[in-house]
């Protein structure tokens, strides 16, 4: 007699590369995936397909050069690394740029903040098969590429700051487009949210899935949206404001369970206050200089009107443009809250032109590290779902 | 609460680790040996007036002039009270004994993996110590500060057995 077990074909788990070259992947990720059947058993993020050695080209460049590497790292938030780096030379100085600065410096950080999640909302909702999200997601993004474009000059890449300020002044219709910005926006929030919050497929996709939970989350060094999912009140503008921070109202969302769908939730909830900082800092951006060229002239550029007018500027101007700053000997940490997490810049100085050694703690590469205990149990097609939820930009994981 | 509260309970409860500890620009950064380095770790995680909760970050720094070379920095922080130190540990850049961090926090597993490929350091009791961002073939450590800048592969290191690989004179 047969007996049922004989009729089974015997199985055996089998390994499925996802990338190095996959739309879901978001840039150049390989995941070497163990499969039984179509559940998930191991998931291996394998790494290094896009590493350029951003951490040893800042070592042969001066303070100001090495800005521009920053924002090629995540160049969907470049203003925001630009202003991880400048504030940790910053430190190393002991300069402090004046508050008309830092308020555009909150502005722009804000602005590249929400066109980052519309970057990330766009690319996760077409994963799961939501095309409409995409198109008004993008729509969105171009407005905000535009104001960072009018006072910048560049829409992706800004390197706009400088020790002590920034580049220029910023000028009245950068204002009035992001107030117009400001206008329009909270619609389109509740937009996007029509389309997939409520809805019944978006939720059965996203719900219960990819759960980490909050021991896990702080273990494997996770920051961002995707601690916040999990239920750690932790934000870098809270805990340690920088730039400013404290002079504005808003509050810091977090989700119960730790899926996917909280962490969409938690970025839905953050471009909305996102909104409610950058309103609060136009409104009421102060009159006066830009750099503090006046209180430290050792290290700060002069801005460019006294340098084409006055003999002093047009000398410091020329040596920083031949020279270089050079910060005294030492070490400097300095962490912001990028859009994916907590963006550590460390930058050892040895008193020379050219940093000595600079660490960029990349809040993706930490979060992409985690994806192996989210996704084990769960089906193949899931772990797209999950891949998107955490945001990772290849750029800044392999730097 | 203070950081220097941290510094002074680390102080209280294991003064023989310590070499020195200083406060640079208000942050705490101490030096020790990488002989205490497990002990000092778990002492910060699970101590309730620390509460170490986080490893966020693991780098090292090349410094060739000196007997020791290789800095390793391990950045703590607690999210609970706000704390945050950096640990400083010398090693040789051929250092077989030096402690990995795994078996305390995950995080530690790829950023230790990281200053592998980077500096060569090997630590010991990892469990899948490889390369992380360069190929697995690569020569060399990049980060080391006697690495140049644009090595490229001498000619005939290129593999002739490459798929795709044409000879030039068949071309």
């Amino acid at each position: 007699m047969f007996e049922y077990k004989d009729f089974l074909i015997e199985t055996d788990k089998f390994a499925l590369n996802i990338g190095p070259s996959h739309p879901a992947t978001h840039g150049v990720l390989r995941v070497l995936v163990k499969l039984d059947g179509e559940t998930v058993v191991n998931a291996e993020p394998i790494i290094g397909y896009l590493h350029t050695s951003m951490e040893k080209y800042a070592e042969f460049r001066t303070y100001h050069q090495a800005e521009t590497i920053t924002d090629r790292m995540d160049y969907v938030s470049g203003a925001s690394n630009n202003l991880g780096y400048i504030l940790a030379v910053e430190k190393l100085c002991g300069v402090k740029a004046p508050k008309r600065a830092e308020y555009v410096r909150v502005i722009l950080a804000e602005l590249t903040r929400i066109s980052s999640h519309l970057v990330w909302l766009a690319t996760h909702a077409v994963d799961l098969g939501a095309l409409t999200e995409f198109l008004y997601c993008f729509r969105e993004r171009e407005l905000i590429l535009d104001i960072i474009e009018t006072v910048t000059g560049a829409r992706m890449t800004p390197s706009f700051y400088r020790v002590g300020g920034l580049a220029m002044d910023a000028h009245k219709d950068f204002f009035d487009k992001t107030r117009s910005f400001i206008k329009i926006f909270p619609e389109k929030i509740s937009e996007y949210e029509a389309l997939l919050t409520k809805n019944k497929i978006w939720l059965e996709r996203t719900k219960n899935l990819g759960i980490i939970s909050a021991e896990d989350a702080i273990n494997f060094a996770l920051t961002g949206p995707s601690l916040r999912g999990s239920g750690i009140k932790y934000d870098v503008r809270k805990a340690n404001p920088y730039s400013s921070y404290e002079d504005f109202d808003f509050e810091i969302p977090t989700g119960e369970t730790g899926d996917v769908y909280d962490r969409y939730l938690v970025r839905i909830e953050e471009m909305r206050q996102s909104l409610k900082i950058i309103s609060q800092a136009v409104e009421n951006v102060p009159e006066g200089e830009y750099l503090s060229y006046d209180e430290y002239p050792l290290y700060v550029i002069p801005p460019k009107k006294r340098a084409l007018t006055t003999m002093e500027g047009m000398i410091s101007l020329f040596k920083y443009g031949m020279e270089g700053i050079k910060p005294p000997k030492g070490e400097a940490y300095v962490s912001i809250e990028n859009p994916r997490g907590e963006l550590g810049f460390y930058i050892i100085s040895d008193g020379s032109a050219f940093p000595y050694r600079m660490r960029v703690r990349p809040p993706s590469f930490c979060n992409i590290s985690a994806l192996n205990i989210m996704v084990k149990g769960h089906l193949v097609a899931d772990l797209i779902a999950v891949m998107g939820s955490i945001d990772i930009l290849l750029g800044e994981v392999d730097r | 609460m203070d950081v220097m509260f941290a510094l002074t309970v680390i102080k209280e409860s294991k003064p023989k680790a310590i070499v020195s500890a200083d406060n640079i620009k208000g942050d705490v950064h101490i030096q020790i040996k990488k002989e205490d380095l497990l002990e000092l770790a778990l002492f910060l995680k699970t101590d309730s007036r620390l509460e170490f909760d986080m490893l966020s970050d693991l780098f090292a720094a090349d410094y060739p002039r000196r007997p020791e070379r290789i800095e390793v920095i391990y950045n703590f922080y607690s999210i609970k009270n706000n704390f945050r130190v950096f640990i400083k540990v010398n090693s040789k850049a051929d250092e077989t004994e030096y402690p990995s961090l795994t078996s305390v926090y995950n995080s530690a597993n790829w950023f230790e993996r990281e200053v592998y490929d980077m500096f060569g350091l090997k630590f010991k009791n990892h469990p899948d110590l490889k390369r992380i961002l360069n190929p697995d073939d690569w020569d060399g450590y990049p980060l080391l500060k006697d690495y140049p800048l644009r090595k490229r592969p001498e000619p005939e290191e290129i593999k002739m057995d490459a798929p795709g690989y044409i000879e030039p004179e068949k071309i």
